[in-house]
Formats: C-alpha cells, sequence, structure tokens
C-alpha cells in the first residue's frame, strides 16, 4: 500500500472523473461561424467548406438543396465518414458546428438533414464516450438536439399511453355495458418520463439524454432516407456487444457493403459494446422494430433490423432484463413470422362456374340455332 | 357461388330474363348470362387470333375494339360493361399489360352517373337504410358490381405494374364511386356478393397501396376509413385490416393525429396517440378470438407484447396472455412468458411459483431461460439464495451442453446466489466455502464475458463484502470505466471502497466528481456519503452543511412527487428524509449538542413511529448522558421492534458489559448473536473482547481485539448492502 498506490489511485480518479471541457453553446455559434444558417443553399455551401474535396461538387448546384442534403448518398457517405473517422466529436469539429447550426436554423427541411445523422451521431459518441475523449462537439449538437426535444414536448411533461380498457367503448368496438356507468378505470403507463432541461452532458445522465434524441429521430422515422436507418440497426448490433455469442451467423449485411468507402477508413475503430439501461434500449428497440416491421421494400434493411433484434434479445438475456426480454423476444419471433399478403382478386369460383357456363354456352346455341 | 346468386334472384321472381331460360341456369339474371356469354365469345376470339396457348393470346387494340363491338352488338351490353368483362379476362389469364389498356378506356365517372339514379333515385328515408329490391335494382347492381371490379382490378394491375401511386387513386375511386352510389353505407342484405367482395378487397387494399407508394398519411386515413365507415366487412377482413392497421400505427414511424372526435360517445375511449390506437386494436382483435369470430392469428399477441412492454405494462400484459384459450400456447411456454411479465411488474413470488411449476421434473426441468430467470429472482432475496443456487447450478450444467454463450450469465446468478446464501449462513466455516464457490463462479464468469460491467461490479461488491479492499478497488474502478462512469452505484461502490481503506480525503474527491456527473435531482445517495465521510473526517461543521444541502434536496423531492406520481423506478435510489434527520441526530449526540440531537429525534419519530434505528439512537444519546436504564429499554425496545437489529444488540452488550460480571454472560450472547448477523461488525468484536478480558480469557480477548482492530482498517462508512 503506502503513499505511492494512493497517489496512482488517485491518478485514476481524477482521470476517471474529469469532465470534459463544458459543451457551452455560445462556443459553438461565435467562434468561426459568424453568420447563422438561414437558408439550404447556406448550409449547402457551408457544409462543403466543411467537407472540403470530400463534397461531391455535382450537388452544389441542385434544385432542392435540402432535399439533397436529405437523400444523396454522396453526401451521407462523405459526413458519416467524417463522424466516424477518428478524431471527430471534438470541441472545435467543423462538421459538428455545422450540424449544430443547420439544425439550429429551425428550417424543418435542414432539421430533418441534421436528423438523418442522429444513428452515427449518437454510435460514435455512445462507443467514445465510454472510453472518455473529448466529445465536446457531439455533447453541443447532441444537447441541442435534445433541448429541440424537450421543448416540443413541453416542460416535464412525461410522454404517457393510457391503456384501454375494453369494458369502455371506443370508436373500433361497442361495449357490453351500457356507456352510462362509470367508465371503466384506465393503466396510464409512462411511455417517456420527462425531459429535464440539460445545459451540459453528465455522464449518469448520457443515456437519457441520448435516448431522448433517439426519440426524436423515431417520430421523423418515415421521412428518414434508407441508410440512415441501415446504420442504426448496424450500430445496434455494436452497442449490444456480443456479436461473438451468435452461433458465428455470417453478418446479415456486411457493414462494407453498406457504407461503401466510408467504413473503410472507419473499420480500424473497433465499436464498443455502451452501457444500455432501459431509457437507451427502449428508444433504440423502438427504431430498430421500425426497420423490422413498418412500410419499407428493403429486404436488406429487414434482415439487418432482424439482426439487431436478435442481438438486443441475447442482450437483455445478459441480465434477465425481463421487460426487455419480452420486446425484443417479440420481436425476432415477428421477424420469423410471414406477412399475409393482400388477398389476390378471387374470380368467384371461376373453376366452379365452369360446367355453369358450358351449360349456358350450350344453352345459348342452342337459342340461336 | 353463381348458384347462390341465382337463387336469390329466383327468390324475388322479378328478373326479367327469368322466362327465357329453360332450365334453372337460365333463371339467372341477364348481366350474368351476358358474363357468360361475352367469356364464350371471347374464348373464341383468342382462339381464332392465337395459335396455340390462350393465356399467351395477344390482345392488341385492334382485337380489343373487334371483341368490344361484338359483344356490344351481340348482347346488348353498354361500352363499360364490354370493356369490364373483356380487362378481366385478359387479368385473369395473366396478361396484365394488356388487362390495363382494355381497363383504360372506362369513364367511371360516366358509369357512377348512370349507376346512380336507379340505385337511388328516391333518396332511403331516414329508419331504413335498405336499400330497394325492386328489379332493376338488381340488374343495375349487377352492372355496376362489372364496372367497379374492373376499375379494382386496373388497381391490382397498376399495382402489378409496380405503379403504387395510380393503384391507389384508381382504388380509391372504387370506394368513392362505392360511397357515392350508396350514400348511406351498404346494407347488410340484398347487395350482390360480388360487388360486396370488390368493394371489401378495395377497402383492403387501398392502404396497403397508399403504403406502398409512400403517402403514409393517405395510408392512416384510408384505414381509418376502412375501419369507420359502413362497408359491411366480414369479420376476417375486418380483423385483417384492424391488425395491418396496428401494425402501421406501431412502427410506421408515423405521427399520427388521432381519429376526430365526431363519432365518440360519451365514456368511450378516445385513443391519443399511435401506440394507444394500436393497443385498442391489438385488444379488440383478441377479443374477437376468444369470442370465436376469427382465426387465431400468433403475430397479433407478439404486436401486443412489444406493445405493452415498450410501456412497461407487463401486468396488463399477463392479464391478456392468461385470458389466451388453452391449446394455443404450450403451458410451459405460457408460464415462462407469465413469468416474465410478473417478474417485470415486480411480483416476484408470483413470478417464482410459475417458474417452480415450470421447472419441476415432469415439465422442463432443463429449460435454461427459466432456470436463469428463477436464479435472477432468487438472487434478490436471502431466503430464496440457496434455491437459487440450485437453479444456477442446472443452468450451469445446461448451458455447457448445448447453450455455450449463455454459460457466464449463469456462472454470474450462480455466484450472487452463492454470495447472498453465504450472508445468512449459520456458521464461519459454511460461510467461508460458499463464499470462496461465489468468487469462483464470478470469476469463471468474467473470464468468459470480459465485457459485462455488472458482473465485474458483482466482483467487486463480493471483494468489498470479504473485506478485499485491494480487489473491490480495482473492479470499482474497472466499472467506472466500462460504463464510462455513467451508472451511479459505480461511483458509490468506489467512495465506499475507498473510506474502507481509511483514504477519506481520496473518497471524497470521488463523491465530488461523481457529484458533478450527476443531476441535482439524483444527488441524494452522494450527499448521503458526503456528509458521512466529513464525520468520519471529524468535520462536524462541515458535515451539518453537507446534511443540510441533503435535507433541501429530499424535501423538495417529497414535495415534487407528492403532487405527480412519476411511475419511474429510480425510488431504491433516494434517500428518506427520515434517514437525514436520523443521520443528524446521530452527529449533533457525537458532539454532545443533546437539545439538536432531541429535536431531529423528533423530527425523524414524526416521519417513523417505530424504528429500530430511532429507538437505538434515543438510546444512545441517553447513554452518553449516563441515563443507563433509559438507554437500555430504548435499545431493547429497538430489538424487539426489529429482531435482527444488529446496532441495538451491539450497544446492549456493549451497556451490559460494563455492569459488572454477573451480567457478561448474557452481554457475551448478545455480542454473539450479533456477530452472527454480521460478522464483519468490529464494534462487536471490541465489546466481545472486552468481554473476554473481563472473565480472564486473555487470548480469546486478544484474539477479539485484533479482529475488530483489522477490521476497523477496512469498515467502509456505510455498509456495502447499501448498495
Amino acid at each position: 500500500m503506502g503513499y505511492k498506490s494512493r497517489s496512482h489511485a488517485i491518478d485514476a480518479i481524477t482521470l476517471t472523473s474529469s469532465p470534459p471541457p463544458p459543451p457551452t453553446t455560445t462556443t459553438m455559434t461565435s467562434d468561426t461561424s459568424p453568420q447563422p444558417i438561414q437558408s439550404a443553399r447556406a448550409a449547402v455551401d457551408s457544409l462543403a467548406t466543411v467537407l472540403g474535396g470530400a463534397f461531391p461538387d455535382t450537388l452544389a448546384s441542385a434544385d432542392d438543396p435540402a432535399a439533397v442534403l436529405l437523400h444523396d448518398t454522396g453526401v451521407a457517405r462523405a459526413v458519416v465518414g467524417r463522424l466516424r473517422g477518428a478524431g471527430s466529436g471534438v470541441g472545435n469539429d467543423g462538421l459538428c458546428r455545422w450540424l449544430y447550426d443547420a439544425f439550429q436554423s429551425n428550417l424543418p427541411e435542414l432539421q430533418l438533414a441534421v436528423l438523418r445523422f442522429v444513428p452515427a451521431l449518437a454510435a460514435v459518441y455512445m462507443s467514445r464516450a465510454v472510453s472518455r475523449k473529448p466529445l465536446a462537439g457531439f455533447e453541443a449538437v447532441l444537447l441541442a438536439l435534445y433541448a429541440h426535444a424537450a421543448a416540443q414536448r413541453g416542460a416535464g411533461e412525461p410522454e404517457t399511453v393510457t391503456l384501454p380498457n375494453l369494458a369502455n367503448p371506443s370508436v373500433y368496438h361497442d361495449a357490453k355495458v351500457p356507456p352510462k356507468t362509470k367508465a371503466a378505470e384506465l393503466d396510464v403507463a409512462v411511455l417517456s418520463p420527462a425531459l429535464e432541461p440539460h445545459g451540459t452532458m453528465r455522464a449518469t445522465r448520457r443515456a437519457r439524454i441520448v435516448g431522448a434524441v433517439l426519440e426524436l429521430y423515431h417520430g421523423k422515422l418515415a421521412l428518414m432516407p434508407l441508410s440512415s436507418k441501415m446504420d442504426f440497426c448496424e450500430f445496434c448490433v455494436a452497442w449490444a456487444g456480443n456479436r461473438s455469442k451468435l452461433d458465428d451467423k455470417p453478418r446479415v449485411a456486411p457493414a462494407s457493403k453498406t457504407e461503401g468507402g466510408a467504413t473503410a477508413a472507419a473499420a480500424d475503430e473497433k465499436w464498443r459494446r455502451v452501457p444500455l439501461p432501459w431509457e437507451l434500449f427502449q428508444p433504440a428497440l423502438r427504431i430498430v422494430a421500425h426497420c423490422l416491421l413498418g412500410p419499407t421494400n428493403s429486404d436488406e434493411l429487414k434482415a439487418q433490423a432482424a439482426h439487431a433484434a436478435e442481438c438486443l434479445y441475447w442482450r437483455a438475456a445478459e441480465t434477465m432484463d425481463a421487460r426487455a426480454l419480452l420486446a425484443t423476444r417479440s420481436l425476432v419471433r415477428l421477424s420469423q413470422m410471414t406477412e399475409e399478403p393482400i388477398p389476390e382478386p378471387s374470380f368467384s369460383g371461376g373453376v366452379e362456374n365452369m360446367a355453369e357456363l358450358e351449360a349456358m354456352r350450350a344453352n345459348i346455341l342452342s337459342t340461336k340455332n | 357461388m353463381a348458384a347462390a346468386a341465382a337463387e336469390s334472384d329466383n327468390g324475388r321472381g322479378a328478373s326479367p330474363a327469368a322466362g327465357a331460360g329453360r332450365d334453372s341456369a337460365a333463371a339467372v339474371a341477364s348481366p350474368v348470362k351476358a358474363k357468360a356469354r361475352a367469356l364464350m365469345e371471347l374464348e373464341t376470339t383468342s382462339a381464332s387470333a392465337a395459335a396455340s396457348e390462350s393465356s399467351e393470346a395477344k390482345v392488341d387494340d385492334g382485337n380489343i375494339q373487334e371483341a368490344e363491338s361484338s359483344l356490344r352488338e351481340g348482347l346488348s351490353l353498354n361500352y363499360e360493361e364490354a370493356r369490364a368483362l373483356l380487362g378481366r379476362l385478359e387479368y385473369q389469364r395473366g396478361n396484365v399489360e394488356a388487362a390495363l389498356r382494355v381497363f383504360d378506356g372506362i369513364d367511371l365517372q360516366a358509369a357512377i352517373q348512370r349507376f346512380q339514379p336507379s340505385l337511388s333515385e328516391k333518396p332511403p328515408s331516414k329508419r331504413s337504410n335498405k336499400l330497394r329490391s325492386d328489379s332493376s335494382n338488381s340488374g343495375s347492381q349487377h352492372a355496376a358490381s362489372l364496372v367497379l371490379e374492373a376499375i379494382y382490378l386496373k388497381s391490382m394491375s397498376l399495382q402489378k405494374l409496380g405503379k403504387a401511386m395510380e393503384a391507389a387513386q384508381q382504388c380509391r375511386s372504387v370506394l368513392d364511386a362505392v360511397e357515392s352510389i350508396f350514400q348511406r353505407g351498404i346494407p347488410d342484405v340484398m347487395v350482390e356478393q360480388k360487388l360486396q367482395e370488390t368493394v371489401s378487397k378495395s377497402v383492403e387494399l387501398l392502404p396497403e397501396l397508399w403504403k406502398q407508394a409512400g403517402a403514409y398519411q393517405e395510408a392512416l386515413i384510408s384505414y381509418r376509413r376502412a375501419l369507420l365507415s359502413q362497408w359491411n366487412l366480414d369479420d376476417d377482413c375486418c380483423t385483417r385490416i384492424q391488425k395491418r392497421f396496428a401494425v402501421f400505427l406501431l412502427y410506421g414511424g408515423v405521427e399520427a393525429s388521432p381519429p376526430s372526435l365526431a363519432s365518440q360517445t360519451e365514456g368511450s375511449y378516445v385513443p391519443k396517440n399511435n401506440l394507444e390506437e394500436a393497443i385498442l386494436l391489438l385488444m379488440i382483435i383478441l377479443k374477437k378470438w376468444y369470442l370465436g369470430k376469427t382465426h387465431w392469428d400468433p403475430s397479433v399477441m407478439e404486436h401486443l407484447t412489444f406493445a405493452l412492454s415498450l410501456c412497461s405494462q407487463t401486468s396488463v400484459l399477463a392479464k391478456h396472455l392468461e385470458e389466451v384459450l388453452p391449446g394455443i400456447y404450450h403451458r410451459t411456454e405460457r408460464w415462462y412468458s407469465l413469468a416474465l411479465c410478473n417478474y417485470a411488474a415486480s411480483h416476484n413470488e408470483a413470478a417464482l411459483n410459475l417458474l417452480r411449476k415450470l421447472l419441476n421434473k415432469n415439465e422442463s426441468p432443463g429449460d435454461i431461460m427459466a432456470l436463469l430467470l428463477a436464479a435472477k429472482l432468487c438472487s434478490s432475496d436471502y431466503s430464496l439464495a440457496s434455491e437459487g443456487v440450485e437453479y444456477a447450478r442446472r443452468a450451469v450444467t445446461n448451458a455447457e451442453s448445448s447453450h455455450g454463450h449463455l454459460k457466464s450469465t449463469a456462472l454470474h446468478f450462480l455466484g450472487s446466489c452463492l454470495a447472498k446464501k453465504s450472508r445468512i449462513a449459520i456458521s464461519d466455516h459454511q460461510r467461508s466455502l460458499l463464499q470462496t464457490e461465489s468468487l469462483k463462479s464470478l470469476s469463471e464468469a468474467i473470464s468468459i464475458d470480459r465485457h459485462n460491467p455488472e458482473l465485474i461490479y458483482d466482483m467487486g461488491i463480493e471483494y468489498a463484502e470479504q473485506r478485499n479492499m485491494h480487489a473491490a478497488l480495482k473492479c470499482a474502478k474497472e466499472f467506472i470505466d466500462a460504463t464510462g462512469g455513467s451508472v451511479s452505484k459505480g461511483w458509490r461502490l468506489l467512495s465506499l471502497v475507498l473510506s474502507a481503506q481509511q483514504k477519506y480525503s481520496e473518497a471524497e474527491v470521488v463523491t465530488d466528481a461523481a457529484l458533478d456527473e450527476t443531476t441535482k435531482w439524483e444527488q441524494g445517495p452522494l450527499l448521503r456519503i458526503k456528509a458521512k465521510l466529513k464525520v468520519a473526517q471529524s468535520l462536524p461543521m462541515e458535515a451539518v452543511e453537507a446534511y443540510r444541502t441533503l435535507l433541501a434536496l429530499v424535501q423538495a423531492q417529497r414535495k415534487a412527487y407528492g403532487t405527480v406520481k412519476n411511475g419511474t423506478e429510480d425510488d431504491y435510489d433516494k434517500v428518506s428524509e427520515f434517514e437525514v434527520w436520523q443521520g443528524l441526530a446521530n452527529l449533533y449526540a457525537s458532539l454532545s449538542y443533546w437539545r439538536d440531537a432531541e429535536i431531529c429525534l423528533q423530527k425523524a419519530k414524526a416521519l417513523k413511529s417505530f424504528s429500530a434505528t430511532t429507538l437505538h439512537a434515543e438510546g444512545y444519546t441517553r447513554e452518553v448522558r449516563e441515563q443507563k436504564q433509559d438507554a437500555l429499554a430504548a435499545y431493547f425496545n429497538a430489538v424487539s421492534t426489529e429482531l435482527e437489529h444488529v446496532p441495538s444488540k451491539v450497544s446492549i452488550g456493549a451497556l451490559l458489559s460494563k455492569q459488572g460480571p454477573k451480567y457478561l454472560p448474557v452481554a457475551r450472547s448478545f455480542l454473539s448473536d450479533a456477530l452472527r448477523l454480521e460478522p464483519t461488525n468490529r464494534m462487536a468484536w471490541f465489546y466481545l473482547g472486552k468481554v473476554h478480558k473481563h472473565d480472564g480469557r486473555l487470548a480469546d480477548a486478544a484474539d477479539c481485539f485484533q479482529a475488530a482492530s483489522m477490521l476497523e482498517e477496512s469498515d467502509p462508512i456505510e455498509s456495502f448492502r447499501s448498495l
């Protein structure tokens, strides 16, 4: 024991505890980005500056810049590649500043374009935050998104679900009990607890903040491009961190296929398993469920989502978290069921009718003669 | 089917063509006959046009016109009806593009104009929405049916060609047409079956087409239109639509506005958001199944499970699982699911009973998931720990043979159960055996899965309990590293371990760092540790200050939670106000501020009248003031309130040991009892040593004092069990 080991302990402790440089929002806006982004065109221009050579030139003159930012695969690959690259997310990261400014522009279409990168942002942030790297850039963007989600929800309001009781009638059914009797008691469940304001990213609230950002992303899922969802499912697999446990199944969609060149650069970085408390697990699971069972034509996405659901199931099994097990088990089972097809038109007993038709035909022929 | 139609026509007995036929088939209403003739004629046309295979028959525009004109002339069919028949035939043969070309010529609006007057020339009276059942009605129904089916088939053709948006528009026009023809909903009877079928199919198809076209808001509207308007759908069709709608609401990623309030009666349930509406629909489908109105669809239960688990309403889910009729789930599966539901809803006893049934040797004793769940459940309760050990051992054996990836989990739970069991072991020997075994299981689990922070944490706790502070410190740090400091209990473990090593200032540094990473609202346990650290460092004024901060927080929380029940599960992380007053009372008493101590005790008592801790504190204040009888009485009251209250037992032993030789045996038995319950209580060892010394057993006394002094070097400011 003695002094030496004690001071060593202190070192470790202070290392662990030193909070990241406060990602005060003012530094993000005032530093080198003189004017705030006010139009989609300006956003494209400033992104071109940030990305430099990586920015596809064909887009500079696109007709609908916001749509390009949201849907163009070239832009997405460049941005995601940069986000996943080494050294991203620090306080003076130009890309983070761009994301922050674009979101703060309050133009809905630009906000969508920022939300499109939530999967990559959250994934890179969560796995690096565990290793205590300075990530003020990521944190500023995530906190801005969180603040937006909190404002949208209203202060201190949890998102609740009032469970139906079939004893009460509804638009879709009649109840046996006449409605004059007192309405049956309803259970109220909290789907997402109230969002308290957070000015800084505190470690113990990290999962909640990222979880709320995922909820925000979830609300706009229908508008998100496929590749963004593919990213998310891929990261979920990494977050669950138990790939080795699955019986050496070939990965459903190899990362290199979906990400193109971007992953080649980032492949070296090992994606860490991250703590998945329910506040993060639940929104992640909702997004995976959308990818798996929502309206999509992409079998690739469904396969990737099914894989993610399975990984999350085994992650839940590690601690036998009953609630998470129930939800993920259902998803895994649903992924194995085939969807009931829309009924084809039936030509009412076309075959059965044939004899009758023949009879009529004969009948008609005889009248003709 | 045509026979059925013929029968109903006969029943009405007013078909204009009835007299013309010579046998029963001829009694069919004229459009059917026309259909038949058209079919026949078409067959001859295409037979002459194409060489051999009729399905390969090419229909070009010339052919269509030729066939159409021959149909119109020969059968006095109008233009639309003739096209409808032709297109239908093409569709049936799989010539989708050809069918589309034929259908393109149909002017639906014109056709509707023609049907409308005949079908509803006199708007039906308000009392009845039944259509008149005269012959002209049935005739135009056939015609309408033919044209509507044609548009429906057109929509299907477009969909097959990948033009979902156009397909949806066509399909919608079918429904619009039906609505304008039957302004008061489709009556239950007297609608031709074919027409009803076309309507049902179109109703079902439309939302799917919108979905394929990516028009999610339209899809949403058309689902509601399907379910809320009167289309006279059969139960199966309605169920299918309800299920698809529920799935769309659950997973669509579209924020839907709730259904309108217009049609809702008082006291009815109004879904406010997607999830509520989806859950409502799923429950309705299940109910229909219970009533035998529809067939069983396993996916409905899975969707409901997902939805209810998301909002943590597993006890509601349990009710639904219980209602599932026998024969669907195997009983062991049902028990396991119910156990999960109950456990998630903290009904541990019910969950364990279900698992006991399941793991019975006559059921499935080797079910690994059930074994793991049972072991996990038992690991949270001392009295169940032994049972848990058995389950966990079985799980380990099972995992070795078939579920390799679950082995570390099984070993983890085995370690936890063994640790729990060791706490209530009767003998030292048994305890140390169990402790060794527990550590062995945990380290084996870690050797398989290096990345599970929970495992590292439990290992740290176990080391700490066994007073191996060096190893515990390593685990605590590793846990904080693995979680990035995001889990509060990791910080607390680290401070307690440091405090046990008497490194109070370092513990304080850790606590401050943890406070930085924690929001105000959740700082309670950390502030409590901080206050106790100040006490341990003999900094009473700072300790009082820390307690004051804590008190302010606790009272604010009480006010906030008094009004709104938050429903979150962090309650165990909260410090009670009672605890704070208690801590302050002890602090003041140790400083001999009797009046202040007394006030704090009163406050504590007001919150919890019969608490062993308060009574013990009261005894302590009396004892320090030399009121020995009162002190003893208070201690005894404490022990009678809580039979296993260790501090009171120690205090009684200590007090009695000072009363003279004849009390020594009693004192000794109280102290031994305390040590049985808490072998690491250094004060108990110390006073036991004194008892031995008074009794003249010097060697025993020396052993006890040594134990006490060793323990003092590893005594945390708060029991590790408080974590």
